[in-house]
């Protein structure tokens, strides 16, 4: 049986895996849907009341009935390298390579259906209420009058966007940021905007999931620092460990989300209490492992050789 | 009227293009110039910020 890794060639993070299941002796294809459909095939064929297919790429073939499981780690876009690109062509290509995947009995790491919910913020913040975490008070608005209550109420306050920074040439980045409560909030009518209450931060915690597996990881920070990415101030990440209570948290947001795998944000404040900032579906665990040395792509690599059905 | 987030903006590092490793559709997986596979020289992937979270967030949000 097979581990199928959905991803980009440059993907280093997925090497680390790959490099894992090499080593545990697990067999794998490594797959570009954006290969699709030049530098890459796919087959599947229903009749008699069955169905049979495979993949292919590079010199590898891969029968979708032996494969054992799917992780999903930063895909290209189906047909994205093909000669003459489309909408289109995305759309047929994704369409027979995600159909004949969902016709199978795979476990995936994370399956698309529970990925896209859990990719919107709003959901995750709800979600996290409900498994028990501590949740900054936050406001997602397109009501400018609606955004200056907010702030007033709570006194200091960050903005940061929902999805990410836009594409643009050239390019920016959109850090979570500060904001003066007496901000003339008038844009907020442009856009949906996200305001949360400012956590006064001790340290940034990132905590990686991986089935029933936790590692989390601390960082300190620099004093008035808000995001933990920009400015750094020669704080290193740390393994920490985990209190009970967020534990508890964490395996209860796994099985509401039905995500396999999750990559945790927190801020750490001076109380030493982790507020949950969000769960990135798909968050990298590259730097953690490298600079805390915890074996996040060895447990990846055990998850996906695990047995089957049972521990989804 | 630009939307209220996009006022804290900034410029972003343009990544450097090139990484001093390449794909080896052999072994599935990136290798330096010396044939040793690029996960084996950490120093080369947190230069090269290629397992941070601020990496390829330009298409992929969930970081
Ligand atoms: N309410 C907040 N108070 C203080 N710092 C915050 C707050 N929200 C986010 N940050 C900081 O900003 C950074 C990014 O925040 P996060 O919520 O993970 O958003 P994203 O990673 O999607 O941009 C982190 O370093 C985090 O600690
Ligand atoms: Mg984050």
């Amino acid at each position: 049986m097979t581990v199928l890794i959905l991803t980009c060639r440059q993907d280093v993070t997925a090497d680390l895996v790959v490099a894992e299941l090499r080593e545990q002796g697990v067999p794998l294809v490594r797959f570009d849907p954006a290969d699709l459909p030049d530098q890459a095939g796919l087959s599947v064929e229903f009749d008699r009341g069955d169905f049979t297919g495979y993949l292919s790429t590079e010199g590898r073939l891969v029968s979708i009935h032996g494969v054992r499981s799917i992780w999903v780690r930063r895909p290209g876009r189906p047909a994205a390298h093909a000669a003459n690109p489309s909408e289109w062509l995305t759309a047929e290509c994704g369409q027979a390579l995600y159909g004949m995947l969902y016709a199978t009995t795979a476990r995936w790491m994370n399956h698309p259906a529970a990925a896209e919910p859990a990719r919107h913020k709003p959901f995750q913040l709800r979600v996290a209420q409900h498994s028990g975490f501590a949740v900054p008070s936050t406001l997602v608005t397109t009501y400018p009058r609606a955004a200056r209550d907010f702030a007033v109420q709570c006194s200091d306050i960050v903005v940061k966007s929902a999805s990410g920074p836009p594409t643009a040439d050239p390019p920016v980045t959109l850090p979570t940021t500060r904001i003066d409560p007496d901000t003339d909030f008038s844009d907020v009518a442009a856009g949906a905007t996200l305001l949360q209450r400012y956590i006064p931060k001790a340290a940034d915690i990132r905590l990686i999931c991986v089935g029933s597996e936790l590692f989390a990881a601390r960082k300190t920070a620099g004093s008035g620092q808000v995001d933990g990415r920009f400015g750094c101030h020669g704080h290193r990440w740390e393994p920490v460990d985990v209190p009970a209570r967020i534990v508890r948290s964490v395996h209860e947001y796994m099985a509401l989300t039905g995500l396999a795998y999750g990559a945790f944000d927190f801020a750490e404040d001076a109380d030493g209490l982790w507020w949950f900032l969000e769960c990135n579906q798909g968050g990298q665990f590259g730097f953690v492992e490298l600079e805390t040395g915890q074996p996040i792509a060895a447990a990846v690599a055990s998850w996906l050789a695990g047995p089957g059905a049972a521990h989804r | 009227m630009q939307p209220f987030v996009l006022k804290h903006a900034i410029p972003a590092e343009r990544s450097s293009a090139s990484v001093p490793y390449a794909y080896s559709a052999v072994l599935q997986l990136n290798v330096l110039s010396d044939g040793r596979p690029a996960i084996a020289d950490h120093a080369v992937l947190l230069a090269t910020g290629t397992t941070t979270s601020t990496a390829g967030s330009k298409t992929h949000f969930d970081d």
